[in-house]
């Protein structure tokens, strides 16, 4: 059995200038969950499906709307999605591949006919915005993309998702605070003060890392799922920088035209980067049923990851 | 398509031992209500610069050198815990950077009480389609950085322990043998009901000197701990006899129930309302207190290490919390 994605969707809070730059941002106080609704939505009408027909919640985000319990939660209570499961999935900027591996994998063990996967990120409420974090403020925005998972038919499948993550350089790009292991209390004033709370990036090592990881883990999803770059009708390749992506496209021979470059349009929205830009790019007609789309994600963690799919 | 089987398990309690009588030297309590009300006699307790991954290491070293696996033999790492040593990212890099590996997949699965559960499902799944042969899974809290160990937050705090377990997974070719399904649920229309609110993203900003020192304490987790209970013991009989149901199995059936260890007169309301016998229950909490994702994995080590689970045992593992979530998984050991 093989899995699909049958449907996908996307909502963007507003565009609003911040430091200079015009990101989407959402001003009223919600959460992730709460723009992943409306993303979810769309997705399951593209899909021809109710919130009734979905039998499993899959939330990857970085930025959950309250500590605990996990955003999928209340994403699931404002589906009005009964008491199936809704699990929580953190692995910071390909958290969307790894989300879609997960549901993939449910569907194929036959255990879940139609999984629905959110990526959500509401990272504005957590940015220093003043002059000493606006060079990393700037590179974010907010906003929310979804896909509805189900069983593949005829040329319409996931061909392939490959992830990886090496957590040996998970400090290049981190929010170190709240942290547990701080004894005898994880977050304090002082911590608070300093700005530990806001996250701390190794721009060059993440550059390079990307550059280097982009390119290799591409070719090794297309190689599994047996199809050659000229069969891929569009690369949507997610970075915190443009450049990274621009540059893993060259180093693959991809003409710009082929090529999307998310954080190119709304700024870096991490796991929900690759749903976002998927909808965006079926809905303005660069994409449509049985084109063959490659998703590459790298970040913070390190983690990244790729995945070949055929709509 | 083949099945999948927990092939060893190890666990990891820090040092340090917090009895009630301890607590009762910071906040107004005593030994004879929190035995009463939780089954609870003490708990461990990180210390140092201690972490989530740090305990998850030494649980998932021992549970790999019971496999007879190095840790490079490991295909995907996955990482239950509601306490991550950092905001970002997953307490699973770090458990990676811990044992000195790269480039397998690793995250953090965020479903509170349930979280080892969920984390068995995906692994079990990744197992069962061949993609990958060999998962540790890992569950961890540490609590004691996060609890309010005042008067004010005693009703919380003196559930909570430290802790950590792990299991790896590797294939069972036999289909009557290994992990015989997993069933997963939440109700996030209970979400306040159990919860640690802030940092918010969903408030604007997330994070205030207010929340960190202000007598609302929204930086502690919270709980009605009515709601909880009915939930509870509702939810957990019910996920169990789902999965039971699933196989044509009964209660009957079961040579030991491992429910989380969330309260002792929860896990003993279950077993009455399942008929099962005390010897079928397995109950640890006396020692540990609430160790969120990290207690069915310690609580199955010690099981195994008591000889209470042998060759072909009908074996089920059951979770109810924060989210609300609740799950189950049928194992024929």
């Amino acid at each position: 059995m093989s899995s699909a994605i049958l449907g996908f969707g996307h909502h963007l809070p507003a565009e609003v200038d911040r430091v200079g730059v015009r990101r989407p941002i959402a001003i009223e106080a919600v959460g992730p969950s709460t723009l992943a609704v409306s993303a979810a939505t769309q997705a399951l009408e593209r899909a021809q499906l109710t919130a009734a027909a979905v039998d499993f919640i899959i939330f990857a985000t970085m930025t959950p709307d309250v500590t605990f319990p996990g955003a999928g939660c209340f994403f699931q209570h404002q589906m009005g999605c009964g008491t199936i499961g809704a699990l929580d999935v953190r692995a910071q900027c390909a958290g969307f591949l790894f989300a879609l591996a997960i549901a993939d994998q449910f569907v194929r063990a036959g255990v879940y006919g139609s999984v629905l996967v959110a990526g959500a990120e509401v990272h504005s409420s957590g940015l220093d915005y003043s002059g000493h974090g606006a060079p990393i403020a700037r590179l974010f925005g907010d906003g929310a993309g979804a896909a509805l998972v189900g069983k593949g038919a005829g040329r319409s499948r996931i061909r392939n998702v490959v992830v990886h993550t090496d957590g040996r350089h998970h400090d290049r790009f981190w929010c170190e605070y709240p942290a547990s292991r701080q004894h005898p209390v994880r977050m304090t004033i002082d911590n608070f003060r300093q700005g530990k709370h806001f996250p701390a990036i190794d721009v060059d090592a993440v550059r390079r890392f990307g550059v280097e990881s982009l390119p290799a883990v591409i070719h090794e999803s297309l190689h599994a799922a047996d199809t050659k770059i000229e069969q891929v009708d569009r690369f949507i390749i997610s970075h915190l920088l443009p450049e990274v992506s621009e540059s893993a496209g060259k180093t693959l021979g991809i003409s710009p035209a082929r090529l999307t470059i998310p954080a190119a349009r709304h700024g870096h929205l991490t796991a929900a980067a690759l749903p976002v830009a998927l909808s965006e790019d079926v809905a303005s007609g660069q994409l449509g049923p049985g084109a063959t789309v490659c998703l590459a994600a790298s970040g913070a963690g390190y983690a990244w990851g790729a995945a070949v799919v055929t709509l | 398509m083949r099945n999948s089987r927990i092939l060893a398990v190890g666990h990891h309690l820090p040092a340090r031992v917090v009895t009630n009588a301890d607590l009762t030297a910071v906040m107004d309590t005593t030994d004879a209500w929190i035995q009463q009300r939780t089954g609870i006699r003490e708990r461990h307790y990180s210390e140092g610069s201690t972490g989530a991954a740090d305990m998850g290491a030494e649980a998932a070293r021992q549970a790999l050198q019971r496999a007879g696996l190095a840790a490079q033999d490991i295909d995907c790492i996955i990482f239950a815990t509601l306490s991550p040593d950092v905001d970002m990212p997953a307490s699973a890099c770090l458990l990676q950077h811990r044992l000195g590996i790269g480039g397998m997949p690793a995250f953090d699965v965020r479903n509170q009480c349930s979280g080892f559960l969920y984390g068995l499902a995906i692994a079990d799944k990744f197992i069962k389609t061949g993609t990958y042969d060999h998962v540790l899974l890992v569950g961890a809290e540490v609590h004691s950085t996060g609890i309010d160990l005042t008067t004010r937050g005693r009703e919380v705090a003196v559930i909570f322990g430290d802790g950590a377990g792990a299991v790896v997974l590797g294939p069972e070719t036999n289909a009557q043998r290994g992990i015989l399904s997993t069933h997963l649920h939440a109700e996030g229309r209970f979400a306040d009901k159990l919860w640690l609110e802030c940092p918010a993203s969903r408030l604007r900003p997330r994070l205030t000197e207010e929340m960190i020192t202000g007598a609302e304490a929204r930086m502690f987790p919270k709980m009605e701990g009515r709601y909880v209970f009915r939930h509870a013991v509702t939810r957990f009989p019910e996920v169990i006899r789902e999965a039971l149901d699933a196989h044509g199995l009964s209660p009957q059936d079961l040579s030991l129930l491992i429910p989380h260890q969330a309260n002792l007169r929860i896990s003993q309301l279950v077993a009455m309302g399942l008929e099962l016998p005390e010897d079928k229950v397995f109950n640890n909490i006396d020692r540990y207190g609430n160790t969120t994702a990290g207690s069915i994995p310690i609580a199955l080590y010690e099981a195994l290490e008591a000889g209470r689970v042998h060759d072909g045992d009908l074996v089920c593992l059951a979770a109810f919390g924060a989210g609300f979530t609740w799950a189950s998984a049928l194992i024929r050991w």
